[in-house]
């Protein structure tokens, strides 16, 4: 018997449920700078602790089903409320003006242009988690759309057969085993964890658009990239988070639900959906 | 962390789990298991399709289809127990009565229109693997006449009444896990009283139905 199947065996016992550190509620706006500081102590001890804690055959801290790790939920609720706000009055008002203006076609352009300056951070992603295979992709994709998608606005790779891909350093760091740290909602930018926040970090550091931009004093650039991007990703979610807004009772753990189910697949480069347990309850009377 | 008892524990339902797997379950058996949950889904899909193709239906007619279609496709009262999830057991009987009578009224309402709304989707099997220790996972592709296509999956228990969905998984998020950990924070929310849930659950089945 190997090591492996071992671990893959124990996947389908129960998961320990770790007691979820309460956030005092006594916090107020007043003492915010003072929390503030707390807060991001508490974050730093808590990466280390997961760091140490978390290895990749722990069954239970892969099981989406049933860890929701966020102590933070106070200060997150209040980051996501500004979110929605932002979101309610310019972001989604302009990704509409955008769906309703510019045709399909430079829509497709747009986004595959921005896609595609992603590319040598896909690959380089791909060399730092050792996936040779995936790095051949990254390569592929980038020289294919660059040149024969006339600078990236054709998207020639995918109709080609090569997938679309993206590898950003927080998935690099899940890869070398480090746990994905209490749930975070970032201004602006969303749904994310102290370890992707980190690596959305080291991802912007090591963009190179951002290199070139800044050593051109084309900062401009950089803003315009992020706006358009963000409409452009905006726009592809109208009607599923408009449907998820009006259905949900909780729309925030919708979102964190959604969020962490979402990235644990990219992390897993995983294909099939995930497979949490159904037990039989045939055996207990039903209602 | 692994800790010995733990490993012990998985060792030995490793061992019994793999004797067990060679003894019940042939490949045949799991094979023709594979093939008889793909022919339900892919019945399934035809009803639907056939049924929301059908623009003379009212409203209300259209939605009380869905609802047929909804209990002969789905195990709903499973699919409510399983998201309650741990809540379940802290109910009494007539919280549990009203919960699932609610939870399937706001699947009615929630994915109903989505249905009626039917404009050309067609769909088809990618694929079917086993999944858990009895189910299979029907993996099919939803076309859609605009944007790129959907990869969804449904998971088909065989119970005694024949196959039934328990689990739906859109592009690698469970319907079912996000619905019980969106349940779980509305009743940690109000400090674990399942009652908070049933109230909010009222609130949303009245608003919209």
């Amino acid at each position: 018997m190997t090591e492996s199947s071992v671990v893959e065996g124990c996947r389908g016992a129960p998961p320990r449920v770790e007691p979820s550190a309460k956030e005092p509620s006594h916090m107020k706006l007043a003492s915010l700078s003072r929390s503030l500081l707390r807060t991001v102590t508490v974050v730093a001890l808590a990466l280390t602790a997961t760091a140490c804690a978390t290895n990749p055959a722990d069954p239970g801290a892969k099981d989406a089903a049933y860890q929701v790790n966020d102590p933070l939920e106070i200060p997150n609720r209040f980051v996501f409320a500004a979110n929605e706000a932002v979101d309610v009055l310019a972001l989604r008002p302009a990704a509409e003006v955008y769906v309703g203006v510019v045709p399909d076609p430079v829509r497709d352009a747009i986004h595959n242009f921005i896609d595609n300056l992603m590319g040598p951070l896909y690959i380089a992603n791909n060399l730092l988690q050792g996936n040779v295979d995936g790095a051949t992709n990254a390569t592929g994709r980038f020289m294919t759309n660059t040149i024969l998608g006339v600078g990236g606005i054709a998207d020639v790779a995918s109709q080609a057969g090569i997938p679309h891909a993206p590898e950003d350093f927080g998935q690099t760091l899940a890869v070398w085993g480090l746990g994905d740290g209490p749930y975070l909602v970032l201004p602006l930018l969303g749904p994310s964890n102290v370890r992707d926040a980190v690596g959305y970090g080291v991802d912007t550091v090591g963009d190179p658009v951002r290199i070139w931009a800044y050593a051109h004093h084309g900062q401009g650039l950089m803003y315009t990239r992020a706006g358009v991007g963000a409409v452009d990703r905006r726009s592809e979610v109208l009607k599923s988070v408009d449907d998820l807004r009006r259905n949900s009772l909780d729309f925030y753990a919708t979102v964190r639900s959604l969020h962490q189910q979402q990235r644990q697949a990219e992390i897993e480069n995983r294909k099939g959906p995930a497979t949490p347990d159904f037990p039989d309850y045939t055996s207990t009377p039903k209602p | 962390m692994l800790t010995r008892r733990h490993f012990v524990a998985c060792a030995a339902l490793l061992a019994v789990s793999g004797w067990a797997g060679h003894t019940f379950i042939s490949p045949a058996a799991a094979q023709g298991a594979d093939q008889g949950a793909s022919a339900f889904i892919q019945k399934l899909g035809n009803d639907a399709i056939a049924t929301f193709s059908d623009k003379s239906l009212s409203r209300p007619q259209a939605t009380e289809r869905f609802r047929v279609l909804l209990n002969a496709g789905f195990d709903v009262p499973y699919i409510g127990r399983w998201v309650l999830g741990r809540y379940w057991n802290s109910a009494t009987e007539p919280q549990r009565a009203e919960y699932q009578k609610l939870f399937e009224q706001m699947i009615v309402n929630t994915y109903a229109e989505r249905f009626v709304e039917y404009s050309g989707e067609t769909f088809k099997i990618t694929g079917t693997a086993p999944a858990g220790e009895a189910d299979s996972m029907v993996t099919t592709q939803i076309v859609r006449p605009s944007g790129p296509p959907v990869n969804v999956s449904w998971r088909v228990r065989k119970t005694p009444t024949g196959f039934k969905i328990i689990d739906v998984v859109v592009e690698n998020v469970s319907m079912g896990v996000t619905q019980r950990q969106e349940f779980a924070s509305v009743v940690e929310q109000n400090g674990g009283r399942v009652d908070a849930l049933i109230q909010a659950l009222r609130q949303k089945v009245g608003q919209t139905g």
